[in-house]
């Protein structure tokens, strides 16, 4: 992940008001943690599992504050259960960011399953997702999605791919 | 120790705390023995988040004491956040695990502290949260949440408790979402802040 594309994302996170991230790290968005980690106005928190930071965003949107759980696609496969009882149950959002692993591009055999799997399962969530592949989409798509997930109470994901990852 | 009168100690300690509890019966019994705290305390049903969730409330409301009331199946299912709250140590959260060694709601079967290996308080202690603790009986249950409500570094009491649920208390009268407002609404009372505010348009 390039300078400037970290920079986007910290821009686009700020710029929702999120001042707390949850995160797994992964290698595509590797640049990006430890950014995030220096960043004065963000706190992080680094979780053991996805689901684990999911729940955790949960109880940082009770608390009035803006979180997102930012991860690998692979991690929404580890975060179904408490996805689907917060947001189809109690109604409380969690908005996600990922790097798609497994999109077109992919020269990991192990990572065609995200690929696979991820567009299907946010549409059997029913979770509406943007799929950005261009730097000056970036911060847009991260405002949008907390807009939604803050009218609809429940969850929202931007997957970044294409160069913007790689 | 019966879970319900730790409850009704616990209860006559917390004022303007926050709680997040478990599923199952006793969600009844802690609207019962603490009937203050139902506008403050929300219960969550799914196992493992509780805690994370207690933990994320803790994070963002740093003046407030949070307490999560937590359960022996809901621990194992997700004992991760035990190391991540040894790494975060937030000052302001308090962790009950009520073990009664089965998975009550679901009429009782065994979890994996019912054959005595098992010790959740250890395994929080290796995991980096050296304040915890099992508990046998309601004076030191008692003792060990006053010196947890009353600390910098998180704790975690794991009290054995008998299973069984009490069945001469009042049903709540809400599902799950509505409760999810109730205590939305009360935070923003308490807070002075807007959490779920009203659209663009009505």
């Amino acid at each position: 992940m390039q300078p400037n594309v970290v920079a986007r994302v910290i821009a686009g996170l700020k710029a929702a008001g999120v001042s707390v991230v949850c995160y797994l790290p992964d290698s595509l968005f590797k640049e990006l943690y430890p950014a995030l980690d220096q960043d004065p106005d963000i706190r992080t928190i680094q979780v053991t599992n996805e689901g684990e930071g999911a729940a955790i965003c949960g109880g940082l949107f009770l608390s009035g504050k803006r979180a997102a759980l930012i991860m690998e696609n692979s991690g929404l496969r580890a975060s179904i259960e408490p996805l689907a009882r917060m947001g189809m149950g109690a109604g409380i959002p969690v908005v996600m960011l990922m790097s798609y692993r497994g999109d077109l591009g992919e020269n990991n055999w192990w990572a065609i399953p995200h690929g696979m799997t991820m567009e299907p399962l946010l549409e059997a969530m029913r979770i509406p997702y943007r799929v950005v592949d261009r730097e000056d989409e970036i911060e847009r798509s991260i405002r949008d999605a907390f807009q939604w997930s803050y009218a609809a109470y429940y969850h929202s994901a931007i997957a970044l791919t294409g160069a913007l990852v790689r | 120790m019966k879970r319900y009168d730790c409850m009704e100690r616990l209860g006559a300690m917390l004022k303007d705390e926050l709680v997040i509890l478990s599923l199952g019966g006793s969600v009844d019994e802690w609207y019962n023995a603490a009937p203050h705290m139902r506008a403050a305390s929300l219960f969550q049903q799914q196992l493992g988040c509780v805690t994370p969730q207690a933990f994320g409330l803790a994070v963002g409301l740093p003046h407030r004491r949070i307490v999560s009331l937590d359960t022996d199946g809901g621990m194992l299912f997700n004992l991760g956040i035990l190391a991540t709250l040894g790494n975060e140590q937030p000052a302001n959260l308090l962790v009950v695990v009520w073990d009664n060694e089965c998975y009550q709601s679901i009429g009782g079967p065994p979890t994996h502290t019912a054959k005595g290996k098992v010790d959740i308080a250890a395994i929080a202690r290796g995991a980096g949260v050296g304040h915890s603790y099992t508990v046998y009986d309601l004076d030191a249950f008692e003792s060990r949440c006053r010196d947890g409500l009353a600390a910098r570094v998180p704790h975690v009491i794991v009290a054995k408790v008998e299973p069984g649920v009490r069945r001469d208390v009042h049903r709540k009268h809400s599902d799950g979402r509505e409760d999810k407002y109730i205590f939305v609404r009360h935070i923003e009372a308490t807070e002075g802040i807007v959490i779920m505010g009203p659209s663009e348009h009505n």
